[in-house]
């Protein structure tokens, strides 16, 4: 009886942990480097303590062509901010998988005007995400398609 | 046990409190030089022209606004037994709505559905005693506009696109209760070919159906947005329809100094007015020319308020008879002669409007 009830518990375990598992991976074909519609940044999606995050890790124009230096966050309302570089800052911050390839509860900040928005995140297919933001509902927001790139090998 | 416990647990502390520090900037050490040349993880995928240039004001998605323009005078030219007339035009005011929502948006095409509604009303000094049917039929019923549109934008690699607007409506003096007949409805196109060289700027070349100089035309089409490297200066044009220049004090509060270009066909439906037949099919080629200073700023996330000020000039207001509602092109050199030739005296206009942009 010893042996069966330990038997029981370890198959519970088992697919507890595959379920669980099962999830992660699931939620995880978000993390990679993303490529938005207007091609002028690519964006590294990473997971951090559950909740997945983008930062910019590229730029097609990295150099502020006014002040000749990288480029900062020169948009933002909040002034503390403005000098924060560009390359390396979370725009997308806080997502969680629900379910039906779709992450929510997060924001997505703009550069180009300093808004921050709300944001749901839906896997089209491995390869697209359909980024939408808004503020209140999301009838009246804006849709993106994100195209994934291939990760690049670490450089030794 | 306790000891491996213990460590577990202070572990997890100290992991839960590096791992919460995800705040806007990325502290780690990256090589970033390693995301410079990627390619799509799906082979054949490609990069399309954006129609977003950087600067440029946010596109309305919803419009509510309020027109007013100054008084001026009006000279109707006589038509049939009733006499030539001038009024004192006191205002000329109305609501306006529009939407333009996207119903596409993929990286390949955006299509947008849109609808617009502006009502005009005439008020006149010594309204009772007018005797012009053009001015009667002002006075009672204004002027109307419902107009259904769709805008397509088709990029066709990195920097070449198209862009195409389709608009139809019904343009007149009747009332909401009692439209007036489908076949007098308008339809104007335009089709413009373009090219994006760099994300601040965006030029095209196209041609119009239009009824922006009040009747029908085919006219040429320049797009032209712009945004200077500091992003502070900007030119925003659909020429003929409206040209811009643009400063921008930060990306939330513009002003413009341009014009608009504004026109439309309206049938006169004689509901209850002294036109009689067989004058029964009249339109008003109205276009007016407006000179103004725009100033755009966000009131708080969406939301946006624009304020024109400026000066009205009236390019047409002439009025043809168009024989059950079957349209013809003058165009700018057509000798037709118009059942009313008229004049009206240019005032000050002003506009408001709250709307709600696109992010």
């Amino acid at each position: 009886m010893k042996n069966m009830m330990r038997s029981f518990l370890t198959v519970v375990l088992i697919s507890f942990t595959s379920l669980i598992m099962a999830q992660d991976g699931e939620a995880d074909r978000l993390v990679g480097v993303w490529e938005p519609s207007h091609g002028k940044a690519k964006v590294k999606i990473e997971k951090i303590n559950d909740k997945y995050y983008g930062k910019i890790v590229w730029l097609r124009e990295p150099i502020d062509p006014e002040t000749e230096k990288p480029k900062v966050d020169k948009n933002n309302p909040d002034e503390k901010m403005r000098s924060t570089p560009l390359r390396g800052y979370r725009i997308l911050k806080d997502f969680e998988y629900t379910d039906k390839d779709t992450w929510t509860e997060g924001t997505i900040y703009d550069p180009e005007n300093g808004n921050t928005y709300n944001c749901t995140i839906k896997m089209t297919d491995e390869n697209t995400l359909d980024i939408r933001g808004y503020i209140g509902i999301s009838t009246f927001g804006r849709s993106d398609v994100w195209k994934r790139l291939k990760i690049p090998s670490r450089k030794k | 046990m306790k000891r491996l416990l213990s460590i577990t647990f202070s572990l997890l502390m100290v992991s839960s409190y590096v791992f919460g520090q995800t705040d806007t900037t990325s502290t780690e050490e990256e090589d970033y030089s390693i995301y410079d040349n990627l390619e799509f993880a799906d082979e054949g995928t490609k990069r399309f022209a954006s129609v977003k240039v950087s600067g440029k004001s946010p596109d309305k998605l919803i419009s509510v606004g309020y027109d007013w323009q100054g008084a001026y005078d009006s000279d109707a030219a006589a038509l049939g037994l009733s006499p030539a007339e001038n009024a004192d035009i006191t205002a000329t005011h109305g609501f306006r709505f529009e939407t333009n929502v996207p119903v596409i948006s993929k990286n390949n095409i955006i299509i947008q559905a849109g609808l617009l509604y502006w009502n005009t009303i005439y008020e006149f000094e010594n309204e009772n005693q007018l005797v012009n049917p053009l001015h009667r039929t002002l006075a009672d019923n204004g002027l109307n506009t419902i107009e259904l549109s769709s805008t397509i934008y088709k990029p066709l690699n990195e920097t070449s696109f198209l862009l195409f607007q389709l608009r139809g409506g019904m343009s007149g003096d009747y009332s909401m209760e009692e439209l007036q007949n489908t076949k007098y409805n308008r339809y104007a196109l335009a089709a413009i070919w373009g090219k994006k060289p760099n994300d601040r700027k965006q030029w095209g070349l196209g041609l119009s159906r239009t009824y922006r100089a009040g009747e029908l035309n085919y006219i040429p089409v320049v797009l032209y947005n712009w945004t200077s490297v500091d992003r502070k200066w900007g030119v925003e044009t659909v020429f003929p329809a409206r040209g811009d220049v643009r400063y921008n004090f930060n990306p939330r509060s513009m002003l413009f100094f341009g014009f608009d270009l504004e026109g439309n066909s309206y049938r006169i439906g004689n509901q209850g007015t002294a036109l009689a037949e067989p004058l029964n099919d009249l339109e008003i080629r109205r276009s007016e020319l407006r000179f103004r200073f725009r100033y755009e700023r966000q009131l708080t996330g969406f939301i946006w308020i624009s304020a024109k000020v400026g000066y009205r000039y009236n390019y047409s207001f002439n009025v043809d008879q168009v024989a059950d509602g079957e349209d013809f092109f003058r165009g700018f050199f057509g000798d037709q002669e118009y059942a009313m030739e008229n004049e009206l005296t240019n005032p000050l206009f002003f506009n408001f409007s709250i709307n709600l942009v696109s992010p």
